[in-house]
C-alpha cells in the first residue's frame, strides 16, 4: 500500500513526460491538465484521511538525515489547496502554447514550490528552494526577448544570493546547536541568532521586501503572456507560508510589511508598463501578508486572526492576481502592446476580457462579494485588535491605492481613456477566457462563501466579515476613491517613462563595475600575468642546468662589456660560441602545454573519481 | 454612450449617497464593534478613501517627476 504521494512529485515527474508528447497536441493539452487534477485528487483524498493525513510526516532517510519531505497540516494544506487549483487554472490558459520546455519549466516550478510547502526541515526546503529558483528562471527567459534575457540574469543572481543566504543560515543555525526541524525560530537579539537572521532574509528577499524586492517588478513583467501568469502565485506566496511557519510574531514584519503595502500603491502610480504595474501590486498586497505574519503572536486571539487573515489573503490574492494578469496577458496577447501610453479604447473589441478582468480587479480592491474583501479585512481588523493605529490607516490608504490603480486607472487607460481604438483587436483565444473565467468564478465563489475557505484555515476563524460596519465603511472608502479618480483623471495618463527602483544599485553601479573588471583591471592583470610569466619562465630555463645557466648569463655579461674594446671579429667568434651554448640550453622546448579548462576538468574529474570511490568505499563497509 | 455615461452617473450619485447615508444610520442605530476613535466619525471612510485618494496621486507624482522616473532607454544609455 502507499502510503502518501507527494503533490509535488506529480508535477515534477510528471514533467519529463511533456517533451515525449510531441507532435500529439490534443493529448499533451488534456496531459498537461491532468496533472494538477491528479494533485488535486491527492490532496482530497489526504484530506478524507486515505493518503498521508493531516498531523503526519513522510521522512525520507538520506546519508544519515532524515529529511521530512511531508508534513501534513492545516497551514500546509491551504497553501497546497490554492497552488494546486490555481496551477489548474493557469495551465488552462497556456494550454494552446507550442514550446513543450515552457509547460516543463512551469510544471516543475509549482512542483517545488509544493515541494517546499510541504517541506518539514530545514535541507529540504533549501533542495526546493533552489529548484523553484531555477525552474522560475526559465519562464522568465521564455519571454524571448533580450530584455527578459537580461532581467531573468539578475532574478537568479539575486535569487542565488537568497539560496546562498538560507544555506548559510541553515549552516550556521545547525552548528550554534539548532534543530534541522522547520518550525517557529526562536527570536532574538545576539550573535548567537546570526543563522536565524541569514534565513530571515532569504525569507524576505523572495517575499520581495523593499529594498529587496525589486527583483519582482523588474522580471515578472519580462515573461511570456502565459509564463507571467505563473510567476505571479508560487515564489512570493510560497516565502509568505515559510514567514508564517517560520516567524510569526516578529514585530519587525509589521512595519517591513505595511511599508511595502504602501511602497507598492507608490510604484504602481508612476509606472506605464501594465504589468509592471500590476506586479508593483503584488508586492502591495504581500505587505498584507507580511504584516499579518507580524502581528501573528502565538496563542493570542489577535495572533490567531492575523495569522488566518494572512493565509486567506494569500490564498484570495493568488486567485485574484492571476485573473489580473490573465487580462492584461490577453490584452498583450491580441495587440503586441505593452504599455499604457500605447492602449486606450479598445474595449469595444473586448468586452468579455474587460469584464472578467474587472472581477479581478474589484477582488482585489476587496468589494464586499468578492474574495479580497473576505481576506485583506481580516488582517486589518487584527491590527485594530492589537490597537495599532498607524498600521491600520496605512493598511486602509493601500486600499485606496489598490482600488485606484487595478481596478481604476489600468483597466480606464487599457480599454477606454481615448475615444477612437488604438489600434485592431479582437477576445483572446477560448482558453484564455476560459480560464479568466474559471478563476473569476472561484474569486467571486469565497467572496459570496467565505465559509469554504474559513473552513481550512490554521486556526478556528471568529470573524464575521459581512458585519454591516466592514460593509459600509469598505463602500464609502471604494466609492470617494472613485469621485478622487475621476476628477484628477487626466492626471493619471501614463508617461513614457521608467521608475527607478532599488535594483538600480545593481543595474547601474553594477555595469560600472564590470566596466572596470573590463578595463583597468583587466589591463592591469595582463600586465601582471606578463611579467610574472616572463620570471616564471626564466626560472624554468635556469634550473633546467643552473650551471650551464650562469655560464650564459656570464659570457653575455662579459661580451657585452667586451664589445666597445675588442676587435670585431673576435666579438663576432665569440658571439658564435655563446650561440652555440645557448642551443645546448633552449629557451623554448618541444612540451604540451594544456589551457586552463582542460586542466579544471581534470581535477574535477579526479575529484568526481575520487568521491565514487569513497562512496564504494563507504557502501562496502557498511 | 451619452445615454450610457448619464446612466452611470447616476448611478455614481445613488452609490454616493446611499453609502453615506448607511455609514450615519449605522452609526447612529448600531453598536458596532470599533477600535479607533475615528471609527466613530459617521463618514470616516469616505474621507479617508477622497484625501487619501488624492494624496497618493499627488506625492507619488512628485516623487517620480523629482527623483525616480527617467527615459525609457535610461539603464541602455549609461
Amino acid at each position: 500500500m502507499i502510503e502518501w504521494i507527494h503533490p509535488g512529485f506529480i508535477y515534477i515527474f510528471g514533467a519529463f513526460l511533456v517533451p515525449f508528447l510531441k507532435g500529439r497536441e490534443r493529448l499533451k493539452q488534456v496531459y498537461v491538465l491532468l496533472l494538477p487534477t491528479l494533485a488535486f485528487v491527492t490532496l482530497i483524498l489526504m484530506s478524507k484521511g486515505v493518503l498521508l493525513s493531516e498531523g503526519k510526516t513522510w521522512i525520507v532517510t538520506f546519508m544519515g538525515y532524515e529529511l521530512i519531505l511531508g508534513r501534513i497540516d492545516l497551514l500546509s494544506m491551504v497553501f497546497a489547496y490554492v497552488f494546486v487549483i490555481a496551477s489548474f487554472c493557469m495551465f488552462l490558459y497556456s494550454i494552446h502554447i507550442k514550446e513543450d520546455w515552457q509547460h516543463v519549466a512551469a510544471l516543475v516550478y509549482i512542483g517545488s514550490t509544493l515541494g517546499v510547502v510541504f517541506a518539514g526541515d530545514l535541507l529540504t526546503l533549501f533542495f526546493f528552494w533552489e529548484m523553484m529558483a531555477c525552474a522560475s528562471l526559465f519562464i522568465v527567459w521564455y519571454g524571448k526577448t533580450k530584455s527578459a534575457s537580461s532581467a531573468g540574469f539578475r532574478y537568479i543572481m539575486v535569487h542565488s544570493f537568497g539560496g546562498v543566504c538560507l544555506l548559510a543560515g541553515v549552516l550556521i543555525h545547525l552548528q550554534n546547536g539548532g534543530s534541522l526541524a522547520f518550525d517557529s525560530f526562536t527570536w532574538g537579539i545576539g550573535s548567537e541568532y546570526l543563522g536565524i537572521y541569514l534565513i530571515l532574509l532569504a525569507f524576505l528577499i523572495n517575499v520581495a521586501v523593499p529594498p529587496l524586492g525589486a527583483w519582482l517588478a523588474d522580471a515578472y513583467p519580462e515573461a511570456s503572456v502565459t509564463g507571467a501568469v505563473f510567476l505571479t502565485a508560487f515564489t512570493t506566496k510560497s516565502a509568505v507560508y515559510v514567514l508564517i511557519r517560520g516567524f510569526p510574531g516578529v514585530e519587525m514584519l509589521i512595519w517591513l510589511g505595511a511599508i511595502m503595502a504602501l511602497y507598492g500603491v507608490v510604484f504602481a502610480v508612476l509606472e506605464n508598463d501594465i504589468r509592471r504595474l500590476l506586479a508593483y501590486h503584488i508586492i502591495s498586497q504581500v505587505g498584507y501578508m507580511v504584516c499579518g505574519v507580524g502581528m501573528g503572536v502565538f496563542g493570542t486571539a489577535a495572533g490567531e486572526m492575523a495569522i488566518n487573515g494572512s493565509t486567506a489573503h494569500a490564498f484570495s490574492h493568488i486567485l485574484y492576481k492571476a485573473v489580473l494578469f490573465m487580462g492584461m496577458g490577453a490584452v498583450i496577447e491580441v495587440t503586441g502592446r505593452r504599455k499604457l501610453t500605447e492602449l486606450g479604447g479598445i474595449y469595444k473589441y473586448m468586452p468579455i476580457t474587460f469584464w472578467l478582468y474587472m472581477i479581478g480587479a474589484f477582488s482585489i480592491s476587496g468589494f464586499p462579494l468578492f474574495n479580497g474583501f473576505i481576506s485583506k479585512t481580516m488582517v486589518v481588523y487584527a491590527s485594530g485588535m492589537w490597537g495599532y493605529s498607524t498600521i491600520w490607516l496605512m493598511l486602509e490608504l493601500a486600499s485606496v491605492g489598490t482600488f485606484l490603480h487595478t481596478g481604476l486607472k489600468l483597466p480606464w487607460g487599457v480599454w477606454f481613456a481615448r475615444d477612437t481604438p488604438v489600434c485592431e483587436a479582437r477576445e483572446p483565444p477560448l482558453n484564455m477566457l476560459a480560464a479568466m473565467g474559471l478563476t473569476g468564478f472561484l474569486c467571486v465563489l469565497l467572496g459570496v462563501y467565505p465559509k469554504i475557505l474559513y473552513n481550512i484555515l490554521p486556526y478556528p476563524v471568529h470573524y464575521e466579515p459581512y458585519g454591516a460596519g466592514h460593509v459600509i465603511a469598505m463602500c464609502q472608502l471604494l466609492v470617494f476613491t472613485f469621485v478622487a479618480f475621476w476628477m484628477l483623471r487626466d492626471k493619471l495618463h501614463g508617461t513614457p517613462t521608467i521608475t527607478l527602483d532599488t535594483d538600480w544599485f545593481y543595474r547601474l553601479p553594477g555595469k560600472w563595475v564590470i566596466r572596470f573588471c573590463k578595463g583597468p583591471l583587466m589591463a592591469f592583470a595582463s600586465f601582471m600575468d606578463r611579467n610574472v610569466m616572463k620570471l616564471a619562465g626564466f626560472f624554468v630555463w635556469f634550473s633546467k642546468n643552473p650551471f650551464a645557466a650562469l655560464k650564459i648569463k656570464g659570457e653575455e655579461t662579459r661580451l657585452k662589456m667586451e664589445k666597445p674594446i675588442a676587435a670585431s671579429e673576435e666579438a663576432v667568434k665569440h658571439e658564435r660560441d655563446l650561440e652555440e651554448i645557448r642551443k645546448r640550453q633552449p629557451e623554448r622546448e618541444p612540451m604540451v602545454r594544456l589551457n586552463i579548462g582542460t586542466a579544471m576538468l581534470l581535477v574535477l574529474l579526479l575529484i568526481a573519481v575520487y568521491l565514487i570511490a569513497m562512496l564504494i568505499h563507504g557502501w562496502l563497509v557498511t | 454612450m451619452k445615454i450610457t455615461m448619464r446612466v452611470l452617473f447616476l448611478l455614481l450619485y445613488i452609490c454616493i449617497f446611499v453609502s453615506v447615508l448607511a455609514g450615519i444610520l449605522a452609526q447612529l442605530y448600531l453598536h458596532m464593534h470599533l477600535f479607533f476613535w475615528w471609527e466613530e466619525i459617521p463618514v470616516f471612510s469616505a474621507v479617508y478613501g477622497f484625501v487619501g485618494c488624492v494624496v497618493i496621486i499627488v506625492a507619488s507624482k512628485a516623487l517620480g517627476h523629482r527623483w525616480l522616473q527617467k527615459e525609457e532607454d535610461y539603464y541602455e544609455k549609461r
